[in-house]
């Protein structure tokens, strides 16, 4: 710790990380490990939680998988009221089917509105009430949220119903959960090239819409956006609750 | 995964170094391994500034100089070998209510917040994207903008608008340095414990009328506004641009 520095050490800290398998959940839990955080992971796919053990357990803390959809409340709700140690949530989970607005099949509109915002809600209000139970004396709740919760894409209007929804909450649990001193912010990124995107990446129309689009001559990298979460998931960011800090290389300052 | 915050071989030059915010974000910027060229028009501040530099095993350089004043301001620039980084932090307040603001303080305060802002975030750009590897190393510009920059507040108009004028002045900039990967953002901070909040926080019934309005309920320290910066000037924020990081507490969420 230095005298204006704060240090960003989340040692002795516990994380919550939903989607934390691949991309940026997977990127987040890693970060965090590093800096010394305990890592609750929740992914559905057993594989890939078996070895994000093995990277996260290099940094010396606790790891806990959970394989679980966090569509199903239930089993959610048991896990997460069960939790001993909470102070931190990466409510990453989130997935995207896009489509032009006049052809939004209604079950791909339905997916997206469950798995953005109901679970994205459901998750931060069972882990909200969790760590006021513990008495923990803060908590950090960080929303992956996008460029698309601040301005819309093409064939992005669920996506950006969704995310701009996040913002919306975001700032309205930021409020509520003060008094606890429970902080919530978003990050918004552009689009990162994870796993999801790959294929996105893959047509060259689209590759030179992102280029185009991006001020900074570069992708986003999962690096770039665990190392804000990370950011705010410490005390260095003590006094930064309701905002967003958006990572997409001037994309939405144009 | 994680990008720590790490300024060696990196030389930041800090506006209105000698009290306050642009005192701590010189020391934090020093901590993190910047060379700092510090300016001020008080020679004893900047003395102070420098020594606690030199505690924290530190480099850094001293210019008196009032940067209203272009030409002086020129010389200064003339006289630095390197820029990487610009805090343009120098500003003040002159609260007064709208119908009674005298010309003399709108005409000083925009002098100072907006256009030396300006006149000094050019004349640093101008030299920072000579440098020959500027495009491999990225540069970062940070201005000294407010929570008032984002919403309004009673007795704030001049500042607002000043504020408001260098929120906007980052976008542009940010769009037009991109292509030498200069990266500029702004930090929006609720009140903080500096000399010029304290003379106002000595009206007991405005401070408790602001304090209501930060949902965290606490004013910001100097150091969370200098870490914010630090993260900012650093590679760990290599893809933000365009855009601000709030530290309020909450205030503009509301």
């Amino acid at each position: 710790m230095g005298i204006f520095l704060k240090d960003i050490n989340l040692k002795g800290k516990t994380a919550l990380i939903t989607g934390a398998t691949k991309g940026l959940g997977r990127g987040a839990a890693i970060a965090i490990a590093e800096a010394g955080g305990n890592i609750i992971a929740l992914g559905r796919n057993q594989t890939e939680l078996n070895s994000l053990k093995r990277e996260i357990k290099k940094f010396k803390v606790n790891y806990l998988p959970f394989n679980c959809d966090v569509n199903d409340y239930d089993r959610m709700k048991l896990f997460i009221s069960d939790l001993k140690k909470l102070d931190i949530l990466v409510n990453n989970a989130g997935t995207n089917i896009p489509e032009s607005f006049l052809n939004v099949k209604k079950s791909s509109m339905e997916t997206l509105l469950n798995v953005n915002t109901k679970a994205v809600f459901n998750i931060a209000q069972l882990c909200a009430n969790q760590i006021i139970k513990l008495k923990r004396k803060s908590g950090s709740i960080i929303n992956i949220s996008s460029i698309f919760g601040i301005v819309a894409g093409q064939k992005r209007t669920v996506y950006s119903m969704t995310k701009f929804g996040v913002e919306g909450l975001t700032k309205g649990m930021a409020l509520d959960l003060a008094k606890y001193n429970i902080r919530v912010n978003s990050v918004c990124p552009n689009i990162v090239l994870t796993p999801r995107t790959k294929k996105y990446f893959a047509d060259k129309k689209y590759n030179k819409y992102v280029k185009d689009n991006t001020p900074i001559n570069k992708v986003v990298t999962v690096s770039d956006v665990a190392t804000s979460i990370t950011f705010l998931a410490s005390e260095a960011a003590s006094m930064i609750t309701g905002s967003s800090i958006v990572i997409d290389g001037g994309w939405t300052a144009k | 995964m994680f990008k720590k915050i790490n300024l060696k071989n990196r030389t930041a030059l800090v506006t209105g170094a000698g009290k306050g915010l642009g005192k701590a974000c010189a020391i934090a910027l020093a901590e993190a391994g910047a060379k700092v060229i510090i300016l001020s028009r008080t020679k004893s501040d900047l003395i102070k500034v420098s020594k606690i530099i030199k505690k924290t095993k530190g480099s850094s350089q001293l210019f008196v100089c009032d940067v209203t004043n272009l030409e002086d301001f020129k010389k200064v620039l003339k006289k630095i070998s390197r820029l990487d980084i610009l805090i343009n932090n120098a500003g003040n307040n002159r609260p007064q209510h709208f119908t009674k603001v005298t010309q003399e303080n709108m005409e000083y305060l925009t002098n100072l917040n907006m256009k030396a802002a300006f006149n000094v975030a050019q004349l640093c750009s101008q030299k920072m994207v000579k440098e020959k590897n500027r495009r491999k190393i990225g540069g970062s510009i940070i201005h000294m903008s407010s929570q008032l920059g984002r919403v309004g507040c009673e007795g704030r108009n001049v500042y607002n608008m000043n504020k408001f004028g260098v929120e906007g002045l980052a976008r542009g900039m940010a769009c037009e340095l991109a292509p030498y990967n200069i990266r500029v953002n702004t930090v929006c901070p609720t009140f903080v414990e500096t000399p010029m909040v304290k003379k106002f926080f000595k009206n007991k019934k405005f401070k408790n009328k602001m304090l209501k309005n930060i949902p965290l309920g606490r004013v910001a320290k100097e150091s969370d506004v200098a870490t914010a910066v630090a993260f900012l000037a650093a590679d760990s924020s290599e893809m933000i641009t365009g855009t601000s990081l709030l530290v309020d507490g909450g205030w503009t969420a509301q």
